[in-house]
């Protein structure tokens, strides 16, 4: 038993491992390259040789030029953002949460439905005629454009209802005894038993934001708006088009979100397994 | 007993007409927490949906009924990339969830370092969407990509990839490929997990082998993760938009002009807003009928369920 036990563990690592480091591969290479000096990037190419994807001569130069190129204003839109759709998001969707959770009010399963459908609909199917509403608004062009579809997001309620329909009443009941009215049950009791949950919900909202490139296509034209995707995209479509820079880029997106959900998303499966033990 | 019922009865009454009264107040209490939530759900998700049903039976404003729709059938740039997009999603949701349920098989059959494998999967889907479009289109260039270079070193001949009609659509695959695949089989793993072990081991004492317990027992079980993911995935795919606007704008020669992409340039190159409306409608159409067979085959019995 314990010997075909060993050679499944065997054969499952092998199988994992093969697959990471066909979808690493690319990594690897774009992160090396970022960090190579522009006449080295096709260097090792024809031929094939593994310096492709082995550091040789290590430069900054590229993220320099990025930064000479207003790509730091770029970098900064994104992060802001996303950091404010995040802040409001958590706050609007986890009361919205509440309500539908901790709160017996008629029309509470009509309101239920509603977010479901809200989140049925994918936001790029209705991109288009939402910017066409902005526009004629005259709200385009404006950070507030780029953050408010991001704010609301119905899965991020949904999952937050999930998981505050788990608190026990008791709590709620005990707190209400001591004459703590709603807000505070709010505030004091279910965010602080669901840190997990929020840190989920403000990852998808986040990565919402990240990834955003049609929207603020749509709604901006005016260069210090431009957010980083939409920043590093027009780069390719320039005929002066620099390889490393570009990599730079791509390597700076990669890893804040990297630095910031990583360990985040860990601590959530780990928090969601326990729930699921018990 | 009679004295027992009627005190019941009345502390019944005294209940419902205190419940209604706190009932009044929840409502007022939970309008307050819902509002803002609700205002920026109706805005920017409700709205638009209702908006752009109504554009897509309209013309420069007038009501034209089923015009927009009937143009767009009888047009054959729409109905090829229709094709295009059905031929994209029938090759692209396989290869993706067959890949993911793989990876998730050999991290949930205890492969030494599982984190390691999970967390590195998943780093793809932290770059942008739009800046992998970017980073592939480099690594597809027929001169000095490194994809061909990777092709010479094994001995295969230079591949034209993205600009070439029967290869374009090939090459934006295996870009999303890579962005999606880690992030799906995060929850295939956890549909993994959830299966109870003494099942699995019921099975293998029952002398069911490896593949056999898969078929009949781990996949049936995990269905519920299976189809999230495989009608999630779908989803994706259907909206895709970012890799064609950046790499391919639909060529060559309309080989990868996916429906998404098709409306968005009839709505800003063409300037047709109410056909591109007309076509909104139809992705939504799609894309909710897919989520009603997705909460079908959740809802599913099936032999061995556990709630």
């Amino acid at each position: 038993m314990s010997s075909s036990n060993r050679t499944r563990t065997l054969v499952a690592t092998l199988v994992a491992a093969s697959i990471t480091l066909l979808f690493m591969l690319p990594m690897l290479w774009l992160v090396v390259s970022a960090f190579r000096p522009q006449a080295d990037i096709f260097r090792y190419l024809s031929p094939l040789s593994f310096e492709a994807i082995v550091p040789t001569r290590v430069t900054l130069d590229n993220f320099a030029a990025l930064f000479e190129k207003s790509f730091g204003r770029a970098l900064f839109n994104s992060v802001f953002v996303a950091a404010v759709a995040v802040a409001i998001g958590l706050f609007v969707n986890s009361l919205a949460a509440f309500a539908l959770s901790a709160i017996e009010f008629p029309g509470r399963r009509i309101v239920f439905v509603v977010v479901v459908v809200s989140f049925l609909v994918p936001f790029e199917s209705i991109a288009i005629p939402l910017s066409d509403t902005v526009r004629s608004i005259g709200l385009d062009n404006g950070y507030p454009a780029l953050i408010a579809p991001g704010v609301a997001n119905g899965f991020a309620i949904f999952l937050l209802r999930q998981f505050f329909l788990a608190v026990p009443w008791e709590l709620a009941d005990a707190a209400r005894l001591d004459g703590a009215n709603l807000w505070q049950i709010y505030r004091h009791v279910y965010l602080p038993l669901n840190k997990a949950p929020m840190i989920g919900a403000g990852i998808m909202i986040f990565i919402f934001q990240w990834q955003a490139y049609l929207w603020p296509l749509l709604v901006t034209n005016s260069p210090q708006l431009e957010v980083a995707p939409v920043a590093l995209a027009k780069l390719i479509g320039q005929f002066d088009f620099d390889a490393g820079q570009m990599f730079a880029g791509a390597v700076l997106l990669a890893i804040i979100p990297a630095l910031v959900i990583l360990p985040l998303q860990r601590h959530f499966t780990r928090s969601v397994a326990r729930t699921g033990n018990k | 007993m009679s004295t027992l019922a009627s005190d019941r009865r009345s502390a019944r009454i005294a209940r419902t007409a205190g419940e209604r009264a706190r009932r009044r107040k929840n409502l007022r209490a939970a309008t307050l927490f819902l509002l803002p939530a609700l205002s920026f759900l109706v805005v920017f998700r409700l709205a638009p949906i209702v908006i752009v049903v109504r554009d897509s039976f309209r013309a420069t404003g007038e009501w034209v009924g089923l015009e927009n729709f009937r143009f767009l059938f009888e047009s054959g740039v729409f109905r090829e990339s229709l094709l295009v997009t059905l031929r994209f999603n029938l090759i692209v949701n396989p290869l993706q969830v067959t890949i993911a349920i793989v990876l998730a098989l050999a991290i949930a059959d205890g492969a030494r370092r599982a984190g390691l494998w999970q967390t590195l999967n998943l780093l793809p889907i932290a770059v942008p969407l739009a800046v992998s479009a970017v980073v592939w289109g480099v690594a597809f260039r027929p001169d000095d990509g490194i994809v061909n270079a990777v092709l010479a070193a094994v001995g295969l001949p230079d591949q034209p990839w993205l600009t070439s009609p029967d290869q374009a659509l090939m090459a934006i695959i295996i870009l999303a490929s890579w962005v999606g695949v880690g992030y799906w089989s995060l929850f295939l793993v956890a549909g993994l997990h959830q299966i109870t072990p003494s099942v699995v081991e019921a099975a293998a004492l029952d002398g069911a082998g490896y593949w056999r317990t898969l078929r009949s027992v781990r996949l049936p079980l995990m269905r519920r993760a299976l189809a999230f993911v495989l009608v999630a995935d779908t989803v994706v795919n259907l909206l895709l938009f970012a890799p064609i606007q950046i790499l391919t704008r639909g060529g060559p020669e309309g080989s990868t002009n996916v429906a998404m992409f098709d409306a968005y340039r009839t709505a800003f190159v063409f300037d047709d807003l109410a056909l591109a409306a007309a076509q909104t409608v139809l992705l939504i159409a799609v894309v909710l009928l897919i989520v009603a067979v997705q909460f079908r085959l959740l809802n599913a019995p099936s032999v061995g369920d556990e709630s």
